[in-house]
């Protein structure tokens, strides 16, 4: 009955006007939190076992230094000074072995044998959840890394060119190397396992542990200092790392620094289309306190007749709340609706440009939504409660 | 609610007149339940005011008003809310009725709050209002006698300690103010109600224990 008094003067072009301006502004805001969510992985990917901020200095290696001999070693000055740079986070070395190394497989009766070089970096710059990443002396398995454009220049240049199978990264993980060592006068015979790939690491890898053992076992060489550093820093995309190598004429490795260049890019074109989106929610916000209040101001003298017989004031504000909350809900499930329609099309698109994308789900959508939703809601509730006060009030 | 107590009680646009004469303001008056008042009124004398002020809804006065000693300035909303459901009843001057509700409807807005009446004794006072045939017409159509009787009805759809009545037979020929003067006086007296009655000139024709000059 109380709905049916006030229903009158509503009007029904206001409230449309409302919802597909609130649905814009849904629509913008929710699309752009969840292709942020959706792309970014695309660009930070790292290698899942590395973390992810951190790059590789190594020292330039230049004409006139070759033919000088001098060495492309870091010294305990230089890595302390990198270490101060407010930049750094920790700085590794990477040991080289100071032995001899040689890998061999067999494939379809096909003896492959190489020369080898090993490196290893304190683990704390490896993800420890890699599994085996460790080992212990009279362990007969060394976990191995490989850096991946050697499996895709095997397995697009040499496997092709001698008819010989691909290999995928999980076959590759099935086999045993076959590890020889020399030095110091001793050979050691070892199975080496490949437990991943990396990207951005361009050297074959292996645990600290193995590293210091087989130093100490068959190191023969003298030990020099290192010749490539990994630095954990706290944000790739500063722009103080790029100036400070380049001073230093350091030189990185890896695209880390420009995909930080395109998270930055990212993050700001997302936040503009973001902002642009809250504005017009914000916008769309008024539109509907307008009309409402226009609707409450036609109605005044029936709510305040209400209020005179008896109605509380939260009572007559009821259906105005009830009307804006209904009202909010469905621009949200509309929101959504789109956002997961356009979501499934661009999906497609990224899912060919980048195979290895995974695909994520719509939780920051639909959690964005909710949080706006709640938000708009309750300050239409406690708007048009206030309005019923006023008139409650007499002033209004 | 037992007494409604007016100690100086004036409004505030009268304060910088001299030579007040009232019954009511600038005084100690004291309305208790059970007894019927009528007020008495020149045009411009505060009569609706009054009404207003002891309703709840208008503030503009000075001096004290309260119910059983309590001031009421300093009631809450939720205790207005209250009190205009179970204690305190008012038939307003210009109605408030509302124009695109039935009769029926018009009352029943106020007997779903309270859940006071039967449908059967609401009808029952149609008839003798001679309103019946208005039950499911829309009170925006009907004159304004038969909305105040509409509206009187509608006054009478909760408990009662007081009844206010503002103005309530301005537009009703004698044999319905006759009517609606004795129902007035039924329901009263079974709920042990006071009734303040307001004029300007026809009066409710009631056995008045006091009448008072605003």
């Amino acid at each position: 009955m109380v709905w049916k008094l006030l229903r009158q003067h509503l009007s029904v072009a206001q409230l449309a006007g409302f919802a597909l301006a609130n649905l814009c502004g849904m629509v913008i805001v929710l699309m752009s939190v969840q292709f942020y969510k959706d792309v970014l992985p695309v660009f930070t990917q790292g290698d899942s076992f590395m973390k992810k901020d951190y790059v590789i200095v190594s020292k330039r290696v230049s004409t006139l230094g070759s033919v000088m001999g001098r060495s492309g070693a870091f010294s305990r000055a230089e890595v302390a000074e990198l270490e101060e740079q407010p930049f750094t986070e920790s700085v590794g070395a990477f040991t080289p072995a100071r032995f001899r190394v040689s890998a061999g497989m067999g494939l379809q009766g096909m003896q492959l044998s190489t020369a080898l070089f090993f490196e290893s970096v304190p683990d704390a710059f490896v993800d420890t959840g890699l599994d085996g990443w460790t080992f212990r002396p009279g362990q007969e398995e060394i976990p191995i890394v490989l850096p991946r454009n050697y499996l895709n220049l095997y397995n697009f240049g040499f496997a092709q060119s001698r008819s010989l199978p691909q290999l995928s990264e999980g076959v590759m993980g099935m086999m045993k190397l076959d590890i020889r060592m020399s030095g110091k006068g001793q050979t050691g015979r070892m199975k080496g396992r490949i437990v991943g790939f990396s990207d951005r690491l361009n050297t074959i890898l292996v645990p600290q542990a193995f590293m210091d053992w087989a130093n100490a076992a068959y190191g023969d060489r003298k030990e020099e200092g290192p010749s490539r550093l990994i630095v954990e820093v706290n944000n790739p995309a500063d722009d103080r790392i790029a100036k400070y190598l380049k001073e230093k004429g350091y030189d990185t490795e890896g695209d880390k620094l420009d995909a930080g260049k395109t998270t930055w890019f990212l993050k700001t074109v997302v936040g503009i289309v973001l902002a642009v989106g809250l504005v017009i929610s914000v916008l769309s916000f008024y539109i509907l306190m307008l009309s409402i209040y226009l609707l409450l101001q036609k109605n005044t003298r029936k709510l305040e007749s209400l209020l005179l017989m008896g109605y509380s004031p939260a009572r007559v504000a009821r259906p105005y709340q009830t009307l804006t909350v209904v009202l909010n809900a469905a621009v949200l499930a509309a929101g959504l609706l789109v956002v997961s329609l356009v979501r499934a099309g661009y999906l497609d698109v990224l899912g060919r440009l980048f195979p290895q994308m995974k695909g994520g789900d719509m939780t920051m959508a639909v959690a964005t939504g909710i949080v706006l939703f709640l938000a708009v809601s309750v300050l239409n509730v406690l708007a048009v409660r206030r309005k019923v006060g006023l008139i409650w009030e007499g002033k209004a | 609610m037992t007494t409604i107590e007016l100690q100086q009680t004036l409004p505030e646009v009268f304060a910088g007149r001299d030579g007040i004469v009232s019954d009511v303001w600038h005084r100690q008056t004291v309305f208790q339940k059970g007894k019927k008042y009528l007020v008495e009124a020149a045009s411009g004398t505060g009569k609706s005011s009054l009404c207003s002020y002891i309703y709840g809804y208008r503030r503009d006065y000075q001096g004290i008003i309260s119910f059983d000693g309590e001031n009421i300035r300093k009631f809450s909303v939720a205790r207005w809310v209250d009190l205009r459901k179970r204690s305190l009843g008012m038939l307003f001057q210009e109605l408030r009725l509302f124009d695109e509700l039935t009769a029926w409807e018009n009352v029943q807005l106020k007997n779903r709050l309270t859940g006071f009446r039967s449908r059967k004794r609401v009808k029952e006072w149609f008839e003798e209002l001679g309103i019946a045939d208005k039950w499911d017409q829309k009170t925006g159509r009907m004159s304004f006698g038969q909305q105040q009787r509409v509206a009187f009805v509608r006054t009478l759809c909760q408990p009662l300690d007081f009844i206010l009545l503002d103005e309530p037979v301005s537009h009703l020929d004698d044999g319905n103010a006759r009517v609606m003067a004795r129902i007035l006086t039924e329901e009263a007296a079974e709920q042990g109600a006071g009734i303040i009655v307001t004029s300007i000139g026809k009066h409710l024709p009631l056995d008045y224990d006091r009448v008072m000059k605003l």
